[in-house]
């Protein structure tokens, strides 16, 4: 054989030989062990950190919180869905409260073709008059504690019920005669509905309230509502207070998305805080805080409240005008 | 511990030395069906025993046959699961690169066809004001709708993948307890997987010059979490398990369902299986 | 972050969240391109090597040559389109024997390897005779290349002879198998209608052979042009036939594809129908089928059935393979690119816009495709494929000489 065909398959051989030796060398460490692939692969990708930590991480800090989401409507929604994922919490990163609801609530509540009838719909446009939905709803305990009643009372007959049951403690005109209990002249009629009702069904005691609530009718109870709600409040007398109004209108403005800025609420389920008893005011906000008045949302807001906290803000909304904002503003 | 590294460096040099003899062979019959013989020969002496627990201390990748399912009937469409997914997988956060994503199904009164679109669309896009954020515009409030329904897509994981078939590195392969994954370190971003994948599951991240996809979470699965998109469905609408638990959500929803997948005819199997879908649905 | 911008596709109907960014650059349409041309063009050297058509003896190591200039630069395409090319030997390394595409690795190489054997014999006299009278690091690259044996003798250029014949032969099903294997890398995905069809590698196998054909064409005769020789008209005529008969089978091929396409009417036809009525009227239609195939077609068949012979048929035949070329490149866009304008879903089109400038741009590509002229260029001039030539030339044709 010629001497350059000897040399080249020596080349040849010795260029398969390199290859192969190369193949070899250069197989990453791990593959084929499983299969046709880097088995180190595996552990490398399952070792990643999740970034969404699941409700029961938490839990561990909010737990109040998380028990009173875990009773109701939204449970099915975990905390990350709408507040974003965990992951660095709380040592590097806040998370966020969603500050526009009406965007967030929407992308699963708008009225929608396609969406499931199950699932609760709103036309936004003919739902909320442009308000915040956090307005009315409590995120964590969606469904309303009062469904805004419809109001169908006498006012007429209320004053006759009034004048027999009510009005020996809460003033001829509705208008308290001590600091402990409320005024309820221009209280809002959604809300003493629900509170009546809610004293009449148990869910609300009072040792004075319970037994007289429980003899009132549904009839009795709208027709009361009515009444009170078309009195004046102007006769309320302002006097002393032991908190600070100042440092009250500071913290006001944590409960203004649902009391208005001076107390005047803009959903009627809610009450009235303006002009009211400070007496009053401060032992309902210690009872939501005690948990003797259950209230999701209250419950929620009053818990890092102190006691001088909830002085001031109900000296705060005793020294507001129950009149609407504008003029309260002008007589300040 | 040292034992056991140096035997599995043993076992390693004596695999080596098979695959190099199994090369050596094959490339003087230098043919790539005798490469493919070869090679699973080699793959059949995994030291496996050396491991112990596969792939973490905790987790036995042979005890689990994960699937996963979509409860059409229940997805109101809020895109929750598609941004929950873009954050816990560090997808690009654009309207072009999704692991998972919504569809939308519209038959309008008098159309036979059903309207398609996704929360990719320009005007969805536009709805939500950001190609970061997804929401799905209201643009068929006043039309006369006759059916509509919305379709949760992710990656099948099928039985028989066509994307770790056509993967010329073994960059994509499936694992032992049935999910797809990629070695992104592996990975040389020829995009021959995107092509085959028929359900439009892949794509190209531009930034790591790599294949991704949706891998139902596979570091968060090994860890007894749920996939971010199931833990983030605020209805119920994906449900996720092990099909070896018998009473596990996902086996409870395949025995109490009539399920169907999507595309059989392709002959991938896919383990993703739906309620709730129709025709028009691919 | 601008890049990935460009690469938007725009699209109508109902497509693929994730098919807005097209995979498949148009440097994938110039690779499949490029080992058309390598193909067809080794097919025209077996046809004197291994066939013993003395007629195209007078290209045949140019032929040889062109192959493999062209080939060296097929992986370059591929290279450029990875995302990680520098990991590109992964797929060597480790080749994964149900990819097509881990196939390209070994193919590539051995017919890579097979193509300079073949080169390294056919010009192995020359090289020697280089190397014995140059100096200067031409001379000592001739050296290199003999390995120190200087051995033409009659026993070794029998050997010689038998290795080329050899290497020609396995040479044949290597170059189309090759090829033929770029057609398999598409019409074996299920995941694409356009693309699915057990016709693609047939088809781009004989795309493949009219592409080399009419290369060589242009470049014999571009280069005689160059070379003030005269044109060896029965080499040329001898070529037209196989860009003629070739033509005819591709066209049958390519419209057999297409009618069964048609014909078998599956899931999202009706975006196919729209998209080969519409976007693709241009390209598709006019540009492969009409200017591109029939047009050389009709000309081809006039020029032989009327004996057209001398400046007539040189034009006729150089226009025509032109003609042949811009078919086949077309043929290649309407494939690789036209498969991803049709959505998955088969309820939308996407619309491929290819860059300028980048990575993937028309420059790139453009620059793939002309590199490999430029080396043949280079290469020519080391190894000359004519020094056979002037036995060719020595009964020229009356016509061939006025030019």
């Amino acid at each position: 054989m010629p001497k350059h065909i000897v040399r080249l398959i020596a080349l040849m051989v010795a260029g398969l030989a390199l290859g192969l030796i190369a193949k070899w060398f250069f197989t990453v460490e791990s593959f084929y062990e499983y299969g046709h692939y880097r088995a180190n692969s595996v552990p490398e990708i399952a070792a990643q950190e999740p970034a969404y930590k699941t409700a029961r991480y938490c839990q561990s800090c909010h737990s109040e919180r998380h028990a009173q989401w875990s009773a109701n409507n939204h449970k099915t929604v975990n905390c990350e869905t709408c507040h974003g994922a965990a992951k660095g919490h709380p040592q590097k990163a806040k998370l966020t409260i969603p500050a526009d609801t009406r965007k967030l609530c929407t992308l699963c509540h708008e009225a929608m073709p396609g969406r499931p009838r199950t699932q609760p719909q709103i036309a936004l446009t003919q739902h909320s008059g442009g308000q915040q939905c956090v307005v009315c709803h409590n995120p964590h305990a969606p469904k309303l504690a009062g469904v805004v009643a419809k109001m169908a009372g006498d006012a007429a007959a209320g004053s006759k019920k009034h004048a027999a049951s009510c009005a020996s403690c809460h003033g001829a005109a509705g208008i308290s005669p001590n600091d402990t209990w409320p005024n309820l002249a221009g209280q809002n009629a959604a809300y003493l509905v629900r509170i009546l009702g809610a004293y009449k069904s148990g869910d609300q005691t009072d040792v004075m309230m319970s037994p007289i609530a429980k003899t009132l009718s549904d009839a009795d109870v709208q027709n009361l509502a009515a009444y009170y709600a078309g009195l004046s409040c102007k006769a309320a007398p302002s006097e002393g207070r032991a908190g600070d109004a100042g440092a009250g209108k500071a913290l006001a403005k944590n409960c203004a998305a649902c009391h208005g800025e001076t107390g005047i609420a803009s959903n009627p389920a809610w009450p009235k805080l303006a002009g009211q008893r400070a007496g009053y005011l401060v032992n309902a906000l210690k009872a939501f805080r005690a948990g003797l008045r259950k209230d999701p949302m209250m419950a929620g807001v009053t818990r890092g409240l102190s006691d001088a906290d909830i002085a001031n803000l109900a000296a705060y909304y005793a020294a507001q005008s129950c009149e609407p904002v504008t003029q309260a503003r002008k007589t300040q | 511990m040292k034992q056991e590294t140096i035997s599995s460096l043993v076992a390693r040099r004596a695999f080596l030395r098979k695959i190099g003899r199994a090369a050596t062979c094959a490339g003087a019959i230098a043919t790539a069906g005798a490469l493919g013989v070869t090679q699973k020969v080699a793959a059949k002496s995994e030291p496996a025993s050396s491991r112990g627990s596969f792939p973490t201390p905790d987790y036995d990748w042979t005890k689990r046959r994960w699937g996963f399912g979509v409860d059409a009937t229940k997805c109101i469409g809020c895109l929750r699961c598609v941004e929950a997914c873009k954050r816990e997988n560090n997808v690009p956060a654009d309207a072009h690169h999704f692991n998972t994503w919504v569809e939308r199904y519209v038959y309008l009164e008098g159309e036979a066809k059903a309207r398609v679109d996704s929360q990719a669309d320009p005007q969805n896009v536009a709805a939500s004001g950001s190609e970061k954020e997804y929401r799905f515009d209201n643009r068929y409030q006043d039309s006369k709708v006759e059916k509509a329904f919305f379709v949760p897509k992710l990656c099948n994981q099928c039985e028989h993948p066509p994307c770790v078939q056509v993967c010329p590195t073994g960059a994509t392969y499936k694992t032992k307890d049935g999910v797809v994954l990629i070695d992104s370190k592996y990975c040389i971003g020829c995009q021959y997987c995107v092509q085959a994948c028929p359900y439009g599951a892949r794509y190209f991240n531009v930034r790591t010059r790599v294949t991704q996809k949706c891998y139902w979470c596979y570091h968060r699965i090994t860890k007894g979490l749920q996939p971010a998109c199931v833990e983030a469905c605020p209805v119920g609408a994906r449900i996720f398990g092990d099909r070896n638990d018998p009473q596990s959500p996902i086996s409870l929803f395949i025995r109490n369902n009539r399920v169907q997948v999507l595309r059989p005819e392709t002959g991938n199997a896919p383990n993703v299986f739906y309620v709730g879908i129709d025709k028009e649905v691919g | 972050m601008i890049e990935h911008v460009a690469e938007i596709a725009a699209f109508s109907g109902y497509v693929y969240p994730n098919e807005t960014v097209v995979p498949w650059t148009v440097l994938i349409t110039v690779y499949p391109y490029l080992t058309g041309l390598v193909a067809g063009a080794f097919t025209v050297s077996s046809l004197y090597q291994v066939f013993g058509m003395q007629r195209f003896k007078p290209v045949a190591h140019f032929a040889l040559l062109t192959s493999l200039c062209l080939m060296l630069f097929v992986p370059m395409p591929l290279l450029l389109h990875l995302g990680h090319p520098e990991r590109a030997f992964n797929a060597v390394i480790t080749p994964h024997t149900t990819s097509a595409f881990a196939v390209f690795g070994y193919a590539a190489g051995f017919y890579i390897v097979l193509l300079m054997l073949e080169c390294w014999f056919v010009f192995r006299p020359h090289m020697v005779q280089q190397a014995q009278q140059r100096s200067g690091p031409l001379g000592w690259l001739y050296r290199v290349l003999c390995m120190g044996s200087y051995d033409v003798s009659e026993t070794a250029m029998r050997y010689d002879r038998k290795w080329i014949f050899a290497l020609a032969v396995i040479g044949i099903p290597a170059a189309h198998g090759l090829h033929g294997y770029v057609g398999f890398v598409f019409g074996s995905l299920k995941s694409r209608e356009w693309w699915s069809s057990d016709l693609m590698p047939a088809i781009f196998l004989f795309s493949a052979v009219i592409s080399g054909t009419a290369l060589l064409i242009v470049l014999y005769v571009v280069s005689c042009r160059l070379r003030r020789t005269v044109i060896d008209l029965e080499c040329l005529k001898g070529l037209a036939y196989t860009l003629w008969g070739f033509l005819m089978f591709t066209l049958v091929l390519e419209g057999l594809e297409f009618a069964s396409l048609v014909y078998r009417g599956r899931e999202g036809i009706d975006v196919i129908m729209q998209y080969v009525t519409g976007p693709l009227l241009v390209p598709f239609f006019i540009l492969q089928f009409g200017i591109g195939s029939l047009i050389p077609l009709v000309v081809l068949t006039f020029m032989i059935s009327q004996g057209t012979t001398g400046r007539a048929l040189i034009v006729g035949i150089t226009v025509s393979a032109v003609l042949v070329l811009l078919a086949v490149l077309m043929m290649r866009w309407n494939v690789v690119i036209g498969g991803q304008e049709i959505s998955k879903t088969g309820k939308g089109l996407l619309t491929y816009h290819p860059l300028i400038f980048g990575r993937e741009g028309l420059v790139a590509a453009a620059s793939v495709l002309a590199a490999p002229l430029a080396f043949l260029l280079l290469m020519v001039r080391l190894f000359p494929p004519w020094a056979e030539a002037p036995a060719a030339s020595a009964s020229p044709s009356p016509h061939a000489g006025a030019r």
